[in-house]
């Protein structure tokens, strides 16, 4: 297996006038190709910044992270992301297909090429006929649908996101949870979760990376060894299951 | 339900005018009755030189509307964009802003004249600080975490100012044009009436200075008409441009 996403000894600072907080010391981890890794910790252990980091959107004080052996630079290539905030990442002007088209426009794609990945990513989702929908006339779980659509659309390689079922009912969550498992069985996309439900990471995760402390270090890689497909019936019911549980939520809780 | 009892205070008003001047306490004073007034609002309706002159006034508010508009909404983004360049310019925009276009016609006469295009600028002067502010602020408060998304998905900053930062403005630029419409004609209107540019305002100051009370009257209604029309067609417009946002 080769290597989707190297974090090589990565810390991370911020500095105010007043004070520095160091938000990540010496973060190293590997991220195989084709895996879903889960990353959980306390709340404000900087989980959001290491998204950060990843997308691009700030540069790490120290260490380097290596997408594909190459270093991130702005928007890393072949990345799409799902948010939380499903209402504040889709864009309440545009219809649902403008949405997913704008992404588009970085690649040289026609426009009959560009309907037809709109088209499929709706499909895969389960959304299939509402183009010219607003986003905010759709419920919240399709919404975030819609966001994971936009994701699709774009062929990526790397799909990184941010508690993206935090802001959903507990029923849909568990329907997106399906749909994320199934698109990434799909297209093999390299998949990067942050979230702070512990049993969410292990139902969908192939790997969960532990950060933990303040500044935040690896406390631990806790490989999940329940086979695939997995079920929200069985899985869940499982007896390694909620061994795994129980040994990543004492971590996080600094219970062990 | 809002029509019609709009209409029947408008008539209720009118009934109070007739009997104020009629009976008490403005009987046989300088105040023209109703019924003066409306007659004469009727003749003026079939004059050329009324359309003319409304024409005139509405062309000088509409143009300098434009103007402001052209200009401020380019240069609101611009200043939006930088947070330093938001804080810098805040206090000279205020500045400008206060300033009531009034003064500035001793000016504009010695450049423009007592002519239309004075009007314009006059318009222009009222309308341009506050808009152009109105949308820097708009495009300031796009919500980062829509730029942010963009910025993943290598979206530049073009994109982000068309698809993101101009719609999320919007909304405020649509109170600043709501706002901005009733200046442009009020504006428009002073022009004329101080700086003599050519229109209702001074149609308004000619009546009043040969004492055609009613004339003076019925030009002060038709402005109030013109007003109330032209803030109405904009809520309208902007409820089918803004179609997202509530209000």
């Amino acid at each position: 297996m080769t290597t989707a996403i190297a974090i090589n000894h990565v810390s991370m600072e911020y500095k105010t006038p007043k004070a520095t907080t160091h938000v990540l010391e010496n973060v190293s981890y590997e991220v195989q190709d084709g895996h879903f890794v889960s990353i959980v910790g306390p709340s404000g252990v900087g989980k959001t910044t290491l998204i950060r980091l990843l997308t691009g959107l700030a540069k790490p004080t120290a260490g380097e992270i290596l997408i594909r052996g190459k270093r991130i630079e702005d928007a890393p290539e072949g990345l799409a992301v799902v948010l939380q905030d499903y209402t504040r990442s889709l864009m309440p002007w545009l219809t649902v297909e403008k949405n997913i088209a704008l992404p588009l426009r970085n690649q040289p794609l026609n426009k009959a090429e560009r309907k037809q990945r709109i088209t499929e990513s709706l499909v895969e989702v389960g959304l299939e006929g509402s183009e010219s929908k607003y986003p905010w006339q759709l419920s919240g779980g399709m919404q975030q649908r819609v966001s994971i659509a936009r994701a699709l659309a774009v062929r990526p390689n790397l799909l990184v996101m941010d508690e993206p079922f935090a802001s959903v009912d507990a029923q849909t969550r568990f329907d997106l949870e399906d749909l994320v498992l199934k698109v990434r069985d799909d297209f093999g996309i390299t998949t990067l979760m942050v979230t702070h439900d512990i049993d969410e990471a292990v139902y969908l995760s192939d790997e969960i990376v532990v950060l933990y402390g303040k500044p935040a270090a690896v406390r631990d890689i806790v490989k999940i060894d329940i086979p695939f497909p997995r079920s929200q019936m069985t899985t869940r019911n499982d007896h390694r299951f909620a061994d795994l549980r129980t040994h990543v939520y004492g971590m996080v809780r600094g219970l062990e | 339900m809002r029509a019609p009892a709009g209409l029947i205070s408008a008539v209720v008003a009118i009934v109070i005018w007739q009997a104020a001047t009629t009976i008490w306490p403005l009987a046989n004073s300088s105040v023209p009755t109703a019924t003066a007034t409306l007659a004469r609002l009727w003749e003026m309706l079939f004059m050329s030189e009324t359309w003319a002159s409304i024409w005139l006034t509405v062309q000088m508010a509409l143009l300098g509307f434009l103007i402001a508009l052209a200009i401020a909404i380019p240069f609101g983004v611009l200043i939006g964009l930088s947070r330093f360049a938001l804080i810098s310019t805040k206090f000279t925009f205020d500045f400008f802003k206060v300033i009531p276009p009034i003064v500035i016609i001793p000016i504009t006469i010695l450049v423009f004249g007592p002519t239309q295009q004075m009007g314009v600028f006059l318009v222009v002067f009222a309308l341009v600080f506050a808009l152009a502010i109105q949308t820097a602020y708009g495009v300031r408060d796009t919500d980062p975490v829509l730029i942010e998304t963009m910025k993943c998905y290598g979206l530049g900053r073009t994109r982000q100012v068309l698809y993101a930062r101009l719609p999320a403005a919007a909304p405020f630029i649509a109170v600043g044009i709501r706002i901005s419409v009733s200046a442009a004609m009020i504006v428009a209107v002073v022009a004329g009436l101080v700086g003599g540019a050519p229109g209702l305002g001074r149609d308004l100051l000619l009546s009043q200075t040969s004492g055609e009370n009613a004339q003076t009257f019925a030009i002060v209604l038709i402005l109030g008409i013109l007003g109330l029309a032209i803030s109405r067609l904009v809520v309208l417009i902007q409820r089918r441009v803004i179609f997202w946002s509530p209000s």
